[in-house]
């Protein structure tokens, strides 16, 4: 039996997003640009815009002498992954078998086995489709064939809008007229070599024996001598086993550049984030934080922790060091993420004669504190920092 | 499986032929693949519905690929895409159609095509609207071959079979659960080309689920189709020059066994009046 593999894909995600948060916007060529950035290029822009021939990683400057009124957005990539969760959440209704990207709209599901129980795999791809419409008000190109490369070629040929189904058998027909840059996995080195061998659609390529092939590609002839004949067995790659990291998400009401607010926000994730460890018995030994700033740019900082911990106050003071190395513009911050990983069980060796130290008392706080809450509830019992920061904005997921 | 009675030729099949649980079910071997699902198929029926093209137009390349993996008396009903039955938009499905005619090109110059199925939704109501665009559908399809199938039961009216006759247009003739609204189970004959029976199964419960698999979930028993052997041979036939037949209870394997049972019978009943 073939495999039954669905590729949704949400053409110009990030501009769809955007749209959607401020209709205005609809029907007008958009641009997302990290506007901060020295040498700006797009990171995404809609579908009035590419007519316009404006294209993923073109500098800021050629965009604008392409079109002076275009509307410039600058990214907000936490925006985009809690969309793309959501997309996710409904997804799982039919397969737990899914891969996606973190913020790029794309999301591949394997039905293979679903079928028995929500019907064939091209009505699952066509109600998550009318699902994705309903309630997130995101239309996607869809479609329906028996490996991911086929599936992703597919979407290629039918977007911005529309569907393709791939017959089980009918990949290598379907593939034959194709150009090959509609082939995913080939690089621009590769598309180049092969142009410069006069070969532009998959069907010249195919007419080529591994031996011809290796000529112009080298050491990639036969990965692409199998892309090109719509061989791909890698399977779809559920998100759900990646468990080794957690993080948690803040984002500011207005943004800021205040460093109270700022160490506040920190504090409340990493308690989050320690709490989460100690349910689960584990501890970190990696902090990592992304700050994004309100034009659009992003600033990442990583250390170690050792030795590894699920204790709020030395994980805090471990952070409260990594926010001040990632913090490194005047520009007011948006959005934080705090990452924790290198996630393992506790291993340590209790001390024998020196119970009353520092990191025991604060070992003892903890635990009292956590048991507070678990009686009376989360809000019943703070600390001073954590005291001024909304928590309807905190997120925390692994 | 093609049958001869007298002047009407009978072909009957199934409501699509790729599914994962017919294999499970025993219809096709273990380990069949997907792709050779199709020239398994045609070991058994002469005929099949094609499903896919009410998701997506059907594309001509794609088409004509399979016009060639069956053999040359086989039939194909394809169902009208979706954005000329449930997703219509005004001044677009014209378009539509025009893409519609040229993906099925293949199968008209094949001869493999046995009709256009319209399979109409339940709120497809007869209002005045829906007339005039029913009747614009079909005389821009005009020229092929057409069989129309309501959900709703409006559509009873003598009105529209006799407008039905007098364009040649085959009303489909339901086996559904007996539900309220539902276009109840007819003989009625409107083109003495081609008759249309599906059966969808009697699944009451499952109908309104929203899910494939729980509404089609049926196995008809050998009395219910000798029912139907009886209305077909006694009241259908003699009124057509050729029939089709499809069981759309498609879930766990059923369509191909009941299709198979009713090929029996009427071989059976085509001995007797021999």
């Amino acid at each position: 039996m073939s495999r039954s593999i669905i590729h949704l894909n949400i053409a110009d995600f990030a501009a769809a997003v955007e749209i959607n948060q401020q209709p205005s916007f609809r029907g007008y060529p958009l641009i997302i640009v990290p506007i901060g950035a020295p040498r700006a290029v797009v990171y995404d822009m809609s579908e009035e815009a590419y007519k316009q021939g404006i294209r993923k990683g073109m500098p800021l400057a050629r965009v604008r002498r392409l079109n002076k009124k275009i509307k410039i957005l600058p990214p907000s990539f936490n925006r985009y992954e809690l969309v793309m969760k959501d997309l996710l959440k409904e997804s799982f209704t039919f397969s737990p078998l899914i891969e996606s990207g973190k913020s790029d709209g794309h999301i591949f599901m394997d039905v293979t086995g679903s079928s028995r129980l929500f019907g064939p795999s091209v009505d699952i791809a066509f109600r998550l489709k009318n699902a994705f419409k309903k309630t997130f008000n995101l239309d996607p190109v869809w479609s329906v064939a028996t490996n991911k490369l086929i599936a992703k070629v597919a979407t290629r040929v039918v977007k911005p809008i529309g569907e393709y189904i791939v017959a089980p058998g009918d990949e290598k027909a379907f593939l034959a007229p194709l150009p090959l840059h509609l082939i995913p996995g080939l690089i621009k080195s590769d598309l180049t070599r092969l142009r410069e061998f006069n070969l532009f659609s998959i069907s010249q390529a195919r007419a080529l024996t591994m031996e011809q092939l290796e000529i112009p590609c080298h050491n990639r002839a036969s990965l692409i001598h199998d892309y090109i004949r719509g061989v791909d067995t890698a399977p779809v790659t559920a998100s759900c086993e990646d468990f080794s990291s957690i993080y948690a998400d803040h984002e500011f009401s207005e943004d800021t550049n205040s460093a109270a607010l700022l160490k506040q926000a920190l504090y409340f994730m990493v308690e989050k984030i320690c709490k989460n460890l100690r349910d689960r018995k584990l501890t970190g030994a990696a902090a990592k934080i992304i700050i994004s700033y309100s034009d659009g740019m992003q600033k990442s900082s990583k250390l170690k922790i050792t030795p590894s911990t699920y204790n709020d106050m030395i994980m805090f003071k471990k952070c409260s060091l990594l926010l001040d190395k990632a913090w490194t513009r005047r520009v007011r911050i948006r959005h934080m993420r705090l990452v924790c990983e290198k996630l393992s069980a506790p291993q340590f060796q209790a001390d024998l004669f020196a119970y009353n130290t520092k990191k025991n008392r604060q070992a003892d706080l903890v635990a009292a504190m956590d048991r507070i809450r678990a009686k009376f509830g989360r809000v019943s019992i703070k600390t001073g920092l954590a005291m001024m920061v909304s928590e309807s904005r905190q997120v925390i997921t692994e | 499986m093609t049958n001869h009675f007298d002047a009407c030729s009978l072909f009957v099949g199934t409501s699509g032929y790729s599914y994962g649980e017919w294999i499970d079910s025993g219809f096709y071997p273990q380990g069949t693949n997907s792709s050779n699902m199709l020239d398994i198929y045609t070991k058994f029926f002469h005929t099949t519905e094609l499903n896919y093209t009410w998701y997506q137009m059907p594309k001509a390349a794609a088409v004509e690929r399979m016009c060639a993996k069956v053999p040359k008396n086989f039939k194909f009903a394809a169902k009208l895409t979706r954005t000329m039955t449930h997703e219509i938009k005004k001044g677009y499905w014209q378009k539509e159609v025009m893409s519609y005619r040229q993906g099925i090109e293949p199968l008209i110059q094949s001869k493999k095509l046995l009709c256009i199925l319209i399979q109409l939704p339940p709120w497809f109501k007869r209002s005045i609207k829906f007339r005039h665009y029913l009747a614009a559908l079909l005389d821009e399809l005009s020229g092929l071959p057409i069989a129309v199938e309501f959900r709703h039961d409006s559509w009873v009216n003598d009105k529209v079979f006799y407008e039905f006759e007098k364009r040649k247009i085959t009303l489909v003739s339901v086996d559904a659960p007996d539900l309220p609204g539902l276009f109840p189970q007819l003989d009625v004959v409107t083109n003495q080309d081609l008759f249309y029976i599906r059966f969808h199964g009697r699944n009451a419960k499952g109908w309104g689920s929203g899910n494939m698999q729980k509404q089609f979930d049926y196995d008809y028993t050998d009395l219910e189709i000798t029912k139907w052997d009886s209305v077909i041979k006694e009241t259908i036939i003699p009124k057509a020059r050729a029939g089709g037949i499809f069981f759309n209870n498609h879930v766990r394997g059923q369509a191909p066994k009941n299709a198979l049972t009713l090929i029996d019978f009427l071989f059976e009943k085509q001995r007797e009046y021999a």
